[in-house]
């Protein structure tokens, strides 16, 4: 975890990536046919790098403005897996999916591999030199200045990028489409604090959400989710979750009870439920009089919802001590937005919550929001822009067509991007420079006060660009005059001067690449006052005059659309409605009803703006008065994974007006026709209802606090036991068992080995997925394709199951998320049916599934009571990974061809490792030592790992809990999984 | 289980470079003659020799015979990362290069091979070595876990007397899976197939 490559005359990596020894097995090829013929030589050995045995370097992640830490794993020289960094204050060694994803953007195929210019409608390559000197040349020129947009990433790059502009007479954008403008307008207004603050799920007590998937795609989505499996998740009580928004997101889903506001209308819920809190607790400060105004009655005439649930979530959450409100996310950002997160500051303060678990001083990386973009498309109209440089920002995809970014950008004589890869504002340049990718190059983030997070190039680029800030050096240089305050010869050194504050000694900066960066403690939360500003709690208006209100909200994986070029996000099912590879248009369950359209029949959407067209998805977690569709699709650009699938939203949306501080995604009225066409929505649901199999159980809360099992709960509850084993089903049972204790007698059975087992506490698990991409990067899992996954073949090991109960009538529908994987059962249905022994019982507790046996009669998938066996129909492995995506595969498992039935086996290639560095070290392996890839990544840590024959291991402790259960217990399989069941957090009569 | 070849000796690399240092000089003849009965007789074998020679050319014809038998140059002086790695590692050119920086061969055919071993360091070209041993991929052998099992000499186990090799080739079919269970059934330890299969 050292290594910083201080002398750049070594050039230490470069044979890193040809090193052919033994372990480069994995190619994309299987089996004993394919052979790598050369065994290529280092020149120099490297000092961190022995064959065979991965090297860790920390890096910070560049996918969100979270700034996460990861730890990157390296063999022989590329990276092949991401991993948190437990020393991160932000995700404590927790990483998310599109986090981890971010490899697949590493050796993405769509990546821009050399400088390029415009030639006609065609690009034509140039050396680096060569198109560095078009930029300085155009800079030379003189006239209208240079111009850039950029991200909204903060740290001593775009200080340099600022200062070089500035020199040349420009100025920096700083945009991200899914910021959290509204929030720090409204901060500023409530409080005067123009930032961002930190959240502290962890000690809320009470949890209220108006809009803000702060689970999945908003604030710090892997840092809260830390916090909220601490107080959601059972500790012996349960903290209580109410969600407000027309639609229910993932973060819906795990909230307790869920208040259908009309769009709009949440700020009047939140001013209403203030009112009560401070009627019950005081406080209401200079909000007096304007609360006394928003009775839950008048919230209730604009909403929709019950005066009565808006008094009693109120009074409960008045009853708790501390709390937390949190507003401002997408679902959420209609014209009101800034109002309701207005309201939702004034809700906090009356519960005093601020500087308890609304922590200002936090300082979260924001950027300058859309009348920035605004402006400088007046600009770039007005023929004042000579140059404009993009930088991590693709405005052509990601703001509305409506806008005509397009078109400004026309009126520009150069046009250069840095992107990475060619996306749609890139393709509209004259000019590619393309960058590094995060994890190639040097650099750092300042994702909030106090934390700096610093990358370091893992390996060697895998195609040869270069990074922006040596590229502005080099322009520096060649400019001369004002420009030679850029002294540095080359970014790492930039970057190592300006990091002089933070590290004096190279000893300090050692330490801070092996730890990732310097943490300094999180600032003292100010306890603020409101100041009194007004808040204007009216429905916003929408434009048009159709049905419904439209409601554009980011995708889990794919978020404002960056993520739509990797396979990994496409493949895993969006935790909601479980569909892959193409977007969907959401109605509510009742308006299908209605208007008699199914899942799968393509309705056109119509607004003032725009159209489009998708396959419906009727979903019981919506207002009836909206239609809502997920954003970061129908890419035109951006790679073969991304171009062309499906529609993107932000068609129907209009130019927001000029001084917009956002673009308000909730702003139109639309209307629906049907087409009397049909596209199947490529979803991996299963059932989506239990049918009384009690896969994901449940207990009331007031149950679990008792600490009774989900069979007391249900007695007590007055349900009867049903389905009781016959007398000759019991016979069997206890047969079965004898013969299993004559088997542990024979061979190498008799010994005492481990028994590996996993606990899933379901109250934990809010099904965000993080999981299931460990396993597909961990394990080699290939993406199979829309078309493949509508046949079935997906080949998840892992899953996250979405069962829905109530829905129907007065009853609330409810969520459950059961991540489903080999359950390694004792008495396995799938090994005594393998013809050729290849599903077999390891002595250690595994179902061992041998792939060069298994000839691929699916007998055992067959009688797999679970369905977590997958079958390799066709040549996924030569088609899910093109170059240089293969470079990502893990070596030290086996790239399974067609024909052959593949599972989960608790990462057994992680077992054997760990068992095998013990054994070196002659010792034995402690509990927690090791863990499989999805507990690692799990942000809630609802997985537990380990020995179930170690009393003391956490697995063993965890799986006496009275909340423990096995699925299909009934059919005497005994899983090594136990799940710990789900607590409702029901209203108390 | 065959009887290994060599001795094991922590100074032995010491005196073999020691060796090798020597027999640059211009007492080579004396070097290189035969230092005991082991040793083979055609220390003389020049590339266009190899015809006869089991095993694949390589592009520079390197000695086991030479090197681990009669320098009696420890394997992991070379194959580094053997007991701590599933991968045994190849030499670095860095690594072949800090003998023969100095050792120039004794004789025109050695000479040759060495020079080519120069040419690629001073074109920092790696040299692409044919490869030998294959391992199905479907199977992993911890080279690090029977060291530690079997001592640091047992490379001869599975590669056969390497010491008396002018050119590598294959002495055990390693690939089928006989070959180890044998091995694993005398020794009693695992026969589990997720012990080497996944």
């Amino acid at each position: 975890m050292s290594d910083d490559g201080l002398n750049p005359t070594v050039d230490r990596r470069r044979f890193l990536t040809v090193l052919g020894v033994a372990g480069a097995g994995a190619t994309a090829l299987s089996g004993c046919g394919t052979k790598a013929k050369k065994l290529i030589s280092y020149l120099v050995q490297s000092e961190d790098q022995v064959p065979g045995v991965p090297t860790y370097y920390a890096s910070t992640c560049t996918e969100c403005s979270a700034g996460c830490g990861l730890h990157v794993k390296t063999r022989e020289g590329r990276a092949i897996k991401l991993e948190g960094n437990p020393e991160h204050p932000v995700n404590r060694g927790k990483l998310c999916a599109r986090g981890q994803a971010s490899l697949q953007g590493l050796y993405n195929p769509g990546r821009i591999k050399a400088p390029m210019v415009r030639d006609g409608g065609s690009w034509k390559e140039v050396k680096w030199d060569d198109a560095i000197a078009r930029l300085v040349a155009a800079i030379q020129k003189g006239g209208a200045p240079l111009a850039v947009l950029s991200g909204a990433g903060r740290g001593t790059f775009s200080t340099l990028l600022a200062d070089f502009t500035a020199v040349a007479g420009g100025t920096v954008t700083r945009w991200e489409p899914l910021d959290h403008v509204p929030m720090r307008e409204a901060n500023k207004l409530t409080f005067g604090r123009d930032e961002l603050p930190a959240y502290d799920f962890a000690s809320a007590r009470y949890i209220l959400s108006f809009g803000a998937d702060f689970l999945d795609t908003w604030h710090s989505p892997t840092e809260n989710q830390i916090g909220y499996a601490q107080s959601h998740g059972f500790h012996g009580d349960a903290a209580r979750h109410v969600h407000v928004a027309p639609r229910r997101d993932l973060t819906g889903l795990n909230a307790d009870e869920w208040l259908a506001a009309a769009p709009g209308t949440e700020a009047a819920i939140a001013l209403a439920m203030a009112n009560v809190v401070a009627g019950r607790r005081g406080g209401a400060g200079a909000y007096a009089s304007l609360l006394s105004q928003w009775t839950p009655e008048a919230a209730s005439k604009a909403s929709g919802v019950p005066a009565d649930a808006i008094r009693r979530v109120a009074l409960e959450f008045a009853a708790q001590s501390p709390t937390l409100a949190v507003a401002g996310g997408i679902g959420s950002q209609h014209r009101g937005a800034v109002e309701l997160c207005q309201a939702v500051n004034v809700l906090n303060a009356v519960a005093g919550n601020i500087g308890q678990t609304v922590r200002f001083g936090a300082d979260l990386a924001s950027g300058d929001g859309l009348a920035g973009v605004q402006q400088l498309m007046s600009a770039m109209t007005a023929g004042q822009v000579g140059i404009l440089l993009v930088h991590e920002a693709n405005p052509v995809y990601a703001l509305p067509a409506s806008m005509k970014f397009v078109d400004a950008m026309k009126k520009v004589p150069l046009k250069v991007s840095t992107a990475t890869y060619l996306d749609e504002t890139a393709a509209q340049c004259d000019l590619l420079l393309p960058n590094l990718h995060s994890l190639e190059r040097w650099d750092d983030a300042n994702p909030r006060a106090g934390v700096f997070g610093l990358m370091q190039p893992v390996m060697e680029p895998v195609f040869p660009v270069r990074h922006t800030g040596d590229v502005l050096l080099d322009a520096a240089r060649k400019l001369g005059g004002a420009y030679s305050k850029f002294s540095a010869p080359d970014y790492k050194t930039h970057l190592r001067t300006a990091w002089n504050a933070h590290t004096a000694s190279d000893a300090e900066w050692r330490a801070a690449l092996a730890r990732g960066g310097v943490y300094a403690a999180a600032p003292e939360a100010p306890a603020l006052t409101p100041t009194g500003a007004a808040i204007n709690a009216a429905a916003p208006a929408f434009d048009g005059d159709g049905d419904f209100v439209f409601l554009a909200y980011p995708h889990s994986f794919l978020h404002d659309g960056r993520g739509g070029n990797r396979p990994w996000l496409l493949e895993n099912p969006d935790p909601v409605t479980k569909a892959t590879w193409s977007p969907w248009i959401e109605l509510s369950a009742a308006t299908a009803r209605r208007l008699d359209i199914r899942r799968g029949e393509v309705v056109r959407i119509i607004s003032p703006h725009g159209e489009i067209s998708g396959p419906a998805f009727p979903y019981a977690g919506l207002h009836d008065d909206v239609i809502a569709a997920p954003l970061g699709w129908g890419h035109t650009e951006y790679g073969q994974f991304a171009k062309d699938r499906g529609f993107n939203p932000l068609d129907l949306l209009g130019a927001p007006a000029a001084g917009s501080a956002f673009v308000p995604y909730a702003s139109t009225r639309v209307r629906l026709e049907k087409t009397h066409s049909y596209q199947e929505v490529a979803t991996t649901e299963g059932t989506p209802r239990q049918l009384g199999r009690g896969i994901a159980e449940a207990i009331p809360l007031v149950y679990a606090r008792k600490g009774m099992t989900v069979r007391e709960a249900m007695h007590a509850e007055g349900h009867e036991e049903h389905e009781v084993n016959t007398e000759l089903e019991v016979k069997a049972i206890l047969g079965w068992r004898e013969r299993q204790v004559e088997g542990r007698k024979l061979g190498n059975y008799a010994e005492v080995h481990p028994s590996w087992g996993m606990t899933i506490d379901l109250s934990r698990c809010t099904g965000c997925s993080a999981c299931v991409t460990a396993c597909y990067a961990e394990n080699n899992i290939p993406t199979v394709g829309e078309d493949q996954v509508l046949r079935g073949r997906e080949m998840s090991w892992m899953r996250i199951e979405r069962y829905w109960e109530g829905g129907e009538g007065e009853e609330p529908l409810e969520a459950r998320f059961v991540p489903m994987l080999c359950q390694q059962c004792e008495n396995a249905p799938c090994e005594p049916v393998c013809p050729v022994f290849a599903a077999y019982h390891t002595v250690d507790g595994l179902n061992g599934q041998v792939y060069n046996r298994c000839v691929g009669t699916r007998y055992c998938s067959n009688n797999c009571s679970y369905k977590v066996r997958y079958f390799n129909w066709y040549k996924y492995n030569l088609k899910a990974w093109p170059e240089p995506l293969d470079l990502q595969l893990n070596p030290d498992v086996t790239v399974r061809a067609r024909g052959v039935m593949e599972k989960c086996t608790f990462c057994v290639q992680r077992i054997r490792s760990a068992q095998h560095n013990a054994r070196l070290e002659g010792r034995e392996l402690q509990d927690g030592e090791f863990t499989t890839a999805c507990a690692q990544a799990c942000p809630s840590d609802a997985i537990i790992f380990g020995n179930r024959r170690d009393p003391a291991s956490k697995v063993a402790q965890s799986s006496e809990d009275p909340r423990a259960y096995r699925v299909l217990e009934e059919l005497n399989t005994r899983p090594a999984i136990t799940y710990l069941a789900k607590v409702l957090n029901q209203v108390e009569a | 289980m065959r009887k290994l070849a060599f001795v094991a000796g922590g100074g032995l690399i010491v005196v073999a470079a020691a060796l090798m240092a020597w027999g640059s000089t211009s007492r080579a003849q004396q070097a290189t003659g035969p230092a005991e009965p082991d040793s083979i007789a055609a220390t003389r074998l020049a590339a266009s020799d190899t015809a006869d020679l089991l095993g694949p050319r390589q592009p520079i014809f390197f000695r086991h015979d030479l090197h681990a038998g009669q320098y009696k140059l420890q394997c992991q002086y070379c194959h580094y990362s053997v007991n701590v790695s599933n991968e045994p590692g190849i030499p670095s050119l860095q690594t072949c290069m800090g003998c023969h920086l100095v050792v120039g061969g004794s004789d025109k055919g050695n000479a040759a091979e060495i020079g080519k071993l120069r040419d690629a360091w001073n074109k920092q070209q790696p040299v692409e070595w044919v490869r030998v041993h294959f391992l199905a991929q479907h199977v992993h052998f911890p080279h690090s876990v029977h060291i530690k099992a079997l001592g640091p000499n047992a490379c001869a186990t599975c590669h056969g007397d390497v010491n008396r090799m002018p050119q590598i080739h294959k002495v055990n079919n390693i690939n089928n899976m006989g070959f180890c269970i044998s091995c694993h059934i005398e020794r009693k330890v695992t026969r589990d197939c997720s012990a080497c299969h996944y």
